[in-house]
């Protein structure tokens, strides 16, 4: 374990010192890396016990603690992977970029530090790797930085994500006085309201509902081998963060209530924007809002039912929220390869622009459709396993109708809404893209992606089978992890032998149904036709149902969250001209909420630089002035006494 | 046994459309096509020859079978009567909602591939306006749960109804008009485009594709009846001759209301669908609180 773990670093470190100097060493490197990473984690998973490390290097004045146990190889299993996929992928699609050798160095330098993240045990080590692990972040956002917005976006996931290692900071000092140790454990002994500071501090980085601020806009504008990362890697160590300490830490008996009302809300107003979006990456982003969201119902169940004696239905939630954190990480990785393949051919993000590309990119068109389906939620794919070991468990709680898990009734029909949108969301997406005519003459001439880029995706899309399949080899890892979390729920038999058959009997019977019915009628005979418009001969491309007007009935749903921007001028008398409609859907949270706010921040702090005027009088006054309210301070503080 | 039940869903369902155009006429005073209409169509249907857009792609010959598929297996999670259901595990219920939604998707996706501006309205209706239906779905299914305190079809649909039997057969009569495509929500007579969630999804659809497209809508015609019937029906605590009697006439029924509603009824306009759906979401949820307030089983 320790020789794996050890290699894997070695392997990342060679690999970033060979960037700029051979290409096919480095992702050579890379790729033995995350293999080690993986292999060190399923043997922490499969095997008996937890890997600890303990040594006498002094790093600030700690011995450096390192642990793997059920909780933390379960995100390095998905770090693993996707670190390995993304290298693959982005050696096709970020080659010939100026940035693509400083991209492979902050890409390793990005797996090691999560990977430090993940098996730190350390208070100060922790905070350490995971300011290193945000830099990293940041500097792959901005690989491209001669564009303003990459720029732009990049420094608003900066100054989040310092605003939540602020919080963390306070965190883990706080934790350090009270359990009188930096070390990281079980912790029985601290205040359960520390809980809440670390699950703002990690939920900006986790992305819920409203801490979401900064990841549409950097998950957009980031290279797609990073968004993939980034979306379905790197908020969920935000996630990490959520689970660890909510499980080593006393929780507050009503943080199992929080966790599932802010997953319940970021589910469904994550997949209310992504619907709305008019750009294929951004509404990926958005998506990520939601699964965040799915994730954290899972989780707030857990909380809820361990707080309440260990109720075995909170196994079933924790184990579908840790199973949805591999599903939502390799189908957005999936979906986000696949946004990057079209992006690369047709240079726009725009989904009006695009139409028809399953004929020109019928291999991409194939696996966005597997993911599509699978971030849908639909059997027989791995999202559906996840969501229903969640909807279980709710239901198990609901059956309980004990009067703590009212929760699960809400929680449950809010994720059904949520998921019923994703579906509309993810039709909406793949239609535009791929289905249709081509709307615009560069995606009439897109071209098929490189076999380089296809393989990963393949992978990832093959993943999401084999998980919904045979959900029942993933089951003891999931198992073991759910026990480290919380030992009560060690050794509970796993309800997903009987969704296996059933998904994968699903999966034979639609496969052969679909083969039988194309012989047939290809036996019957096919005629081409143009599409049947009413009997009008002459249909052209922009015809066609747009992005804007597929998610518009949704979108008047949720127009009190949305706040669009509408410019609407009607055509007027005989000769109209000129008529015209806009809607945009803003980032409402950001710019109607945390931009105002900043506002007036910045207001105060220039009214307060008055104070500033250079003259030394008033600076003695200030000071005289400020001795004064001092002293009466401290007399009055002896009164007290 | 497994093959028996199938069979029955796959010869019986047509019959319900049949049943349905029937009840119309009589109320109409006319004759009407004879109630095996659907059966000659579908034979006529798997005859013919396929048209297919030059927009398509394989995938819009596969989509109807996997969605018929989807809608077999969720029939096939579903109890009927004595005879229990083909498979019954924990958590089938989730199965069962979601096998809808998936054929749902494979529908929606097949009509986007003709990039007609008709089918994508009719696709962008049924996607959206299934997110409340879902959420009545969810409701229902969990009101049935927590009366029971069972989360297995065969466990939830056998006992006798709860005291909010009545707020969830209302609503689930809703949800069923609604998914698949009747008045108000639908009007599966005409052919008039604009006016269409469903049926105008299923416009370029041509030879066996349709046949198929056209045997699922039956069959899912009959898994809402069988379902709303079961429901409201104790049909575990009967004897099994009578149980399954009980399930036959509740199932026609079901059908007669349907053809009473079509022809006593005119469509709502579009604006008014949300709020017909939300009303049916509001009575599910009226009587999953009922079922969460009420006594012991």
């Amino acid at each position: 374990m320790s020789g794996a773990l050890l290699f894997s670093a070695a392997c990342l470190l060679a690999a970033m010192g060979l960037a700029s100097w051979s290409e096919r060493a480095s992702l050579s490197l890379t790729m033995a890396g995350a293999l080690a990473g993986l292999v060190a984690a399923a043997a922490t998973l499969l095997g008996p016990s937890d890997w600890e490390w303990t040594s006498t290097f002094l790093l600030g004045g700690e011995r450096v603690h390192l642990r793997l146990d059920g909780v933390s190889a379960i995100f390095l299993v998905l770090v693993s992977i996707i670190g390995g996929a993304g290298a693959a992928y982005a050696r096709e699609y970020w080659s010939g970029q100026p940035s693509a050798a400083r991209g492979r160095v902050w890409w390793n330098a990005l797996i090691l530090f999560m990977g430090l993240v993940l098996v730190v045990s350390n208070g100060l080590h922790f905070l350490i790797a995971w300011e290193g692990f945000a830099l990293c972040g940041y500097f792959l956002i901005t690989l491209d930085s001669r564009r303003p917005e990459v720029r732009k976006a990049g420094w608003l996931y900066l100054a989040s994500s310092h605003a939540g290692t602020l919080a963390l900071f306070a965190f883990f000092a706080i934790l350090a006085v009270h359990a009188r140790t930096w070390d990281l454990g079980p912790m029985p002994g601290v205040p359960p309201s520390l809980f809440w500071l670390a699950l703002f501090g990690f939920g900006m980085k986790a992305g819920f509902f409203p801490c979401h601020i900064w990841l549409p806009s950097a998950h957009a504008n980031a290279p797609s081998h990073v968004s993939a990362m980034m979306s379905g890697v790197a908020i969920k160590m935000g996630i990490y963060g959520i689970v660890r300490f909510g499980g080593w830490l006393p929780v507050p008996p009503d943080a199992g209530y929080a966790v599932i009302g802010l997953g319940a809300v970021s589910a469904l107003l994550g997949i209310a924007f992504a619907m709305a979006q008019n750009d294929i990456k951004r509404l990926l982003a958005y998506c990520s809002v939601e699964n965040v969201g799915v994730i954290l119902i899972g989780l707030g169940g857990a909380l809820l039912a361990r707080a309440n004696g260990n109720a075995a239905w909170g196994q079933l939630a924790l184990a579908g929220a840790l199973l949805h954190v591999w599903n939502h990480g390799l189908f957005k990785s999936l979906l986000f390869f696949g946004a990057g393949s079209v992006l690369h051919a047709t240079g726009t993000r725009e989904m009006s622009r695009m139409g028809g590309l399953c004929r020109t990119m019928p291999w991409t068109a194939g696996l966005f459709a597997v993911g599509a389906a699978a971030v849908s939620g639909l059997p027989p794919l791995n999202g559906f396993v996840s969501e229903w070991l969640i909807y279980l468990g709710l239901f198990d709680a609901a059956t309980t109708r004990a009067g703590f898990a009212w929760a699960a009734l809400p929680a449950a029909i809010l994720l059904a809404m949520a998921g019923a949108l994703a579906m509309a969301a993810f039709i909406k997406a793949g239609g535009m893209v791929f289905l249709g005519a081509p709307r615009t003459r560069p995606a009439a001439e897109a071209r098929e992606c490189h076999a380089g880029m296809l393989a990963p995706m393949a992978v990832l899309a093959a993943a999401c089978a084999a998980i919904g399949i045979a959900p029942g080899l993933v089951w003891p890892a999931i198992a073991r992890a759910a026990g480290s979390w919380n030992p009560a729920w060690a050794a509970v038999k796993t309800p997903l032998f009987t969704l296996g058959p059933a998904q994968a009997a699903l999966a034979a019977f639609a496969a052969a149904a679909g083969l039988l019915l194309w012989k047939k009628a290809r036996a019957n005979g096919v005629r081409r036709d143009l599409t049947w418009d009413c009997g009008y001969r002459a249909p052209t491309p922009r015809m066609q149902y747009t992005s804007g007007s597929f998610s518009e009935i949704a979108g008047g749903w949720f127009f009190w969250a949305f706040r669009p921007e509408r410019k609407l001028r009607r055509p007027h008398g005989p000769f109209p001209s000129g008529s015209l409609r806009i809607e945009r859907v803003p980032e409402t949270v950001l710019e109607r909420l945390v931009a105002p706010a900043g506002e007036v921040v910045s207001r105060l702090s220039h009214a307060a630089l008055g104070l500033q005027q250079g003259r030394l009088q008033a600076y003695i006054l200030y000071l005289v002035v400020g001795l004064a309210a001092l002293s009466i301070f401290v007399f009055l503080e002896g009164s007290y006494l | 046994m497994m093959i028996v039940r199938m069979v029955l869903w796959i010869v019986l369902a047509p019959l319900l459309p049949g049943l349905i155009n029937k009840v119309k006429a009589w109320v109409a005073g006319r004759q009407g096509p004879p109630v095996l209409q659907l059966y000659y169509d579908l034979i006529r249907l798997c005859q013919k020859g396929v048209v297919l857009s030059t927009l398509a792609s394989p995938a819009f010959v596969v989509a109807p079978a996997v969605a018929w598929v989807a809608v077999a297996g969720a029939a096939f999670l579903l109890p009927l009567g004595p005879a229990g259901a083909g498979v019954s595990f924990r958590g089938d219920v989730i199965l069962m909602v979601y096998l809808l939604a998936l054929a749902r998707f494979c529908t929606a996706w097949a009509a986007l591939e003709t990039g007609s501006a008709f089918e994508g309205m009719g696709a962008a209706r049924e996607v959206s306006y299934a997110v409340l239906a879902e959420a009545a779905m969810f409701a229902a299914m969990l009101s049935l749960a927590v009366q029971t305190g069972s989360v297995s079809l065969v466990g939830m649909l056998s006992p006798a109804p709860g005291a909010g039997t009545m707020l969830l057969a209302a609503g689930m009569f809703i949800v069923l008009l609604a998914e698949n495509c009747r008045v108000p929500f639908d009007d599966p007579n005409t052919h008039l485009e604009l006016t269409m969630i469903h049926e105008v999804m299923v416009l370029d659809h041509s030879g066996p594709p349709l046949a198929v497209i056209l045997h699922g809508a039956s069959m899912k015609l009959l898994l809402f009846a069988v379902l709303l019937t079961a429901a409201v029906l104790p049909l575990g605590d009967l004897p099994p001759l009578a149980a399954a009697g009980a399930l036959a006439g509740g199932v026609l029924l079901v059908t007669l209301g349907v053809g009473l509603t079509e022809s006593f009824l005119a469509r709502f306009s579009f604006r008014h669908v949300p709020l017909l759906l939300t009303m049916a979401f509001l009575l599910c949820l009226f009587s999953l609180l009922v079922a969460w307030k009420g006594g012991e089983v």
